[in-house]
């Protein structure tokens, strides 16, 4: 292996944790408070410089197999809840961000992915880049929509008195649908120059266009019904598990046997 | 999906009475299914072929036509101004989901699936009944939307109709340019001009182009080491993670033993039981390399993953087990080709992966090679693509690329803080009558 990604996980890992920490307890505290900024942003800084020298040693993107894209996410998934922290002020998006950018990270540290610098032809091109950040930008972004959408539906259903602002949601969605179908694009230009055709239904293209035609019915809902809150938090934790199905779940279906998407193992 | 279970509220309009809403389209989507199964069981699959150009031109015409007189003359009629507002696009989204999602569980050949998914057409969704009558809803819908904002035209609008008119010309021209899309594959042997292609059902075909093959490269991977058991040849699983790349002076740990690779040639030949570096055909790559195990005892021995010429060699570290050489995987491929045109042109050039060439209204792909030879391949198979419909579907995907652009800026910062809205908590939500349509779509 050219690169032991143990002590950067566990780095990461840690300066999240204590971040979060020191978030919940700095109170008015300034010291305190840059200290948990300081902690937070350093995470992702660790995780940003692994994939800049796992890049350079690979001499290929770090995105071909299943935990490359989830170290990706990983990544993006902090800086959107900090920037959603900075400029709406949502400090608990900040929280479940850094909790599920963990998990991702906990994984990859179970699961240890063997770095090797293979890169099939198909995946040489200018299209690769572009294709696979702005889909896990996406995805990241799209995630934490979701969990804005979980907290509204706890609210709910522990019977709270409660009026819920899915702005956020909102936000989230128009942004991440924005990438989302960037990512579909980019995708379809490639594939009309590495296989032939600009759309093939193959499952993994199936799948992403569930994707995002569920967003895009989330987005048409919320137009035409902003009252209805509950209905929309439902499709929008719809219109997740379908993205989760799309990002890896397409691997298990027996619906993907010819797929040419399924990741390398 | 269960969308329209909220909608429903005793003391609301009743069924088909104008404006027509939700219930309407839940209706008109299953009326849609159930016609398009029938259909589909009495009439069977559809073919792309009937819309072959020009029928596909007059069929996108008419269909594009009748939305925009629509639209002009029956602008009041329930199902126009239907088809123009949010419930229609969410009903005919809702019913293109249903039927991709059973296409995404479902493995879209008819082989291996059941005689009533094959004659429901559930294994060839795209070309079944129901799945036109599907898209032909989400269009009319998708049209309509279109037509409505487009009158009056307003600069401010302009990121809906890059949305809404780019989805519709880029799904237009796909479906149907499908018709007109022919793919076939060329087999090039080198030294041979090749004038003929095979479709995907094996018919052969005349091309207005010949191509020569003057040599095929490929250039590979330096291969990995593994752990194998020595009888059936398989690798270890738990050592997969812990494959590596064999160079020289490499050295990693495979599930307790230390291997170090000492020598390595990319192509090479035997000679006194030893490997050396060679130039010729059909040379395989190998490795000298140094196994010592958990107790310090130590073996030493060449390995090599052979080739089509050579057969493979491991090298024993126990009973059980073996370390091997993988097969190399390509890094490039590409064929050098001379292509000949009707009107005398001549064009020296390299098709490679991801990089295909266009010629006369084709593009030229590198598909496959001969693979029993690998690198040694000296025929190439090129595939033809002539898609005329392209660079409308280009049109609209280059118009989504904008509109999504746009799409991005729509966000608007909270009205009201958390802390706000907690203080308003008291007041009754969701039970406002909904926003009015009119504003809304």
């Amino acid at each position: 292996m050219p690169i032991d990604p143990t002590m950067f996980t566990i780095a990461a890992i840690v300066l999240w944790a204590l971040g979060m920490l020191l978030f919940l307890i700095a109170g008015e505290r300034k010291v305190i408070k840059w200290l948990a900024h300081g902690s937070y942003l350093a995470g992702i800084l660790v995780l940003a410089v692994f994939t800049w020298m796992l890049w350079d040693i690979l001499g290929r993107p770090p995105m071909r197999t299943l935990g490359e894209t989830r170290l990706w996410y990983a990544m993006f998934l902090p800086v959107i809840g900090y920037a959603t922290y900075i400029r709406w002020d949502y400090k608990w998006i900040l929280h479940y961000s850094g909790a599920v950018a963990i998990v991702f990270l906990a994984i990859n540290l179970i699961y240890p992915d063997n770095y090797d610098r293979d890169l099939m032809p198909a995946l040489q091109s200018i299209w690769f880049v572009p294709h696979v950040i702005v889909y896990i930008f996406a995805y990241a972004l799209l995630a934490a929509a979701t969990i804005v959408a979980i907290k509204g539906l706890i609210i709910e259903y522990t019977g709270k008195q409660w009026t819920w602002s899915m702005q956020l949601a909102d936000n989230l969605v128009y942004l991440g649908l924005g990438f989302l179908t960037l990512g579909l694009l980019f995708g379809a230009l490639w594939g009309k120059e590495a296989w032939g055709h600009y759309w093939m239904w193959d499952p993994k293209e199936t799948w992403a266009f569930l994707t995002w035609i569920g967003y895009l019915a989330y987005i048409h809902y919320r137009y035409h019904k902003p009252k209805k809150l509950t209905t929309a938090m439902w499709m929008l934790a719809g219109a997740f598990i379908i993205l989760m199905i799309a990002w890896f779940g397409v691997n298990y279906l027996p619906s993907a046997a010819n797929s040419v998407h399924t990741y390398t193992q | 999906m269960s969308l329209n279970k909220t909608e429903i509220k005793p003391k609301k309009k009743p069924v088909w009475a104008a404006p027509w809403g939700y219930t309407e389209g839940w209706l008109f989507v299953a009326g849609l299914l159930i016609t398009g199964l029938a259909l589909q069981l009495v009439a069977g699959g559809l073919s792309s072929s009937a819309l072959a150009w020009p029928v596909n031109l007059y069929a996108g015409l008419a269909f594009t036509g009748l939305i925009v007189f629509g639209w002009v003359f029956l602008r009041k009629n329930s199902l126009v101004s239907w088809l123009g507002r949010v419930p229609a696009a969410v009903t005919s989204i809702a019913m293109i989901t249903f039927l991709v999602l059973i296409m995404g569980f479902t493995l879209q050949e008819d082989a291996g699936n059941p005689g009533w998914v094959q004659s429901l057409g559930l294994s060839n969704m795209t070309s079944s009944w129901p799945f036109l009558f599907g898209m032909m809803f989400f269009m009319a819908s998708l049209g309509m939307a279109t037509m409505k904002r487009l009158t009056p035209m307003k600069g401010r609008n302009i990121g809906f109709f890059l949305n809404h008119a780019g989805l519709y010309i880029a799904i237009m021209a796909g479906l149907l340019g499908a018709a007109d899309l022919q793919r076939v594959t060329m087999d090039l042997y080198e030294g041979e001009v090749v004038w003929g292609a095979t479709d995907r059902q094996g018919h052969y075909k005349d091309m207005p182009l010949a191509i020569e093959l003057e040599r095929f490269n490929m250039e590979e991977f330096n291969p990995k080491i593994a752990v194998i058991t020595t009888n059936d040849g398989r690798i270890v699983s738990e050592s997969i993670s812990d494959m590596f790349e064999i160079g020289k002076g490499h050295r990693g740990n495979l599930i307790g033993w230390d291997v170090e690779i000492l020598e390595f040639h990319k192509m090479s030949g035997r000679i006194d039981g030893r490997f050396e570096p060679v130039v010729d055909y059909g040379a395989p790559p190998s490795a000298l390399v140094r196994v010592t195990d958990s107790h310090g005892s130590q073996v030493e021995g060449w390995i090599t993953s052979g080739s089509f010429m050579y057969s493979h060699q491991l090298l024993q570290i126990d009973r059980d087990h073996s370390v091997a050489m993988t097969i190399p995987q390509a890094s490039h491929y590409s064929s050098d080709v001379v292509i000949y045109t009707p009107d005398g042109e001549l064009i020296e050039t390299r098709i490679e992966v991801n990089h295909p060439v266009s010629v006369n209204g084709w593009k030229l792909y590198q598909y496959s090679y001969d693979d029993r030879f690998g690198k040694w391949s000296s025929s190439s198979t090129i595939e033809a693509i002539r898609d005329p419909w392209l660079p409308v579907v280009y049109t609209g995907i280059f118009m989504l690329i904008f509109g999504s652009v746009y799409l991005m800026t729509l966000g608007k910062a909270p009205e009201k803080t958390e802390e706000q809205l907690a203080a308003e908590a008291g007041e009754p939500s969701g039970t406002e009558p909904e926003s009015n349509i009119k504003g809304a779509a």
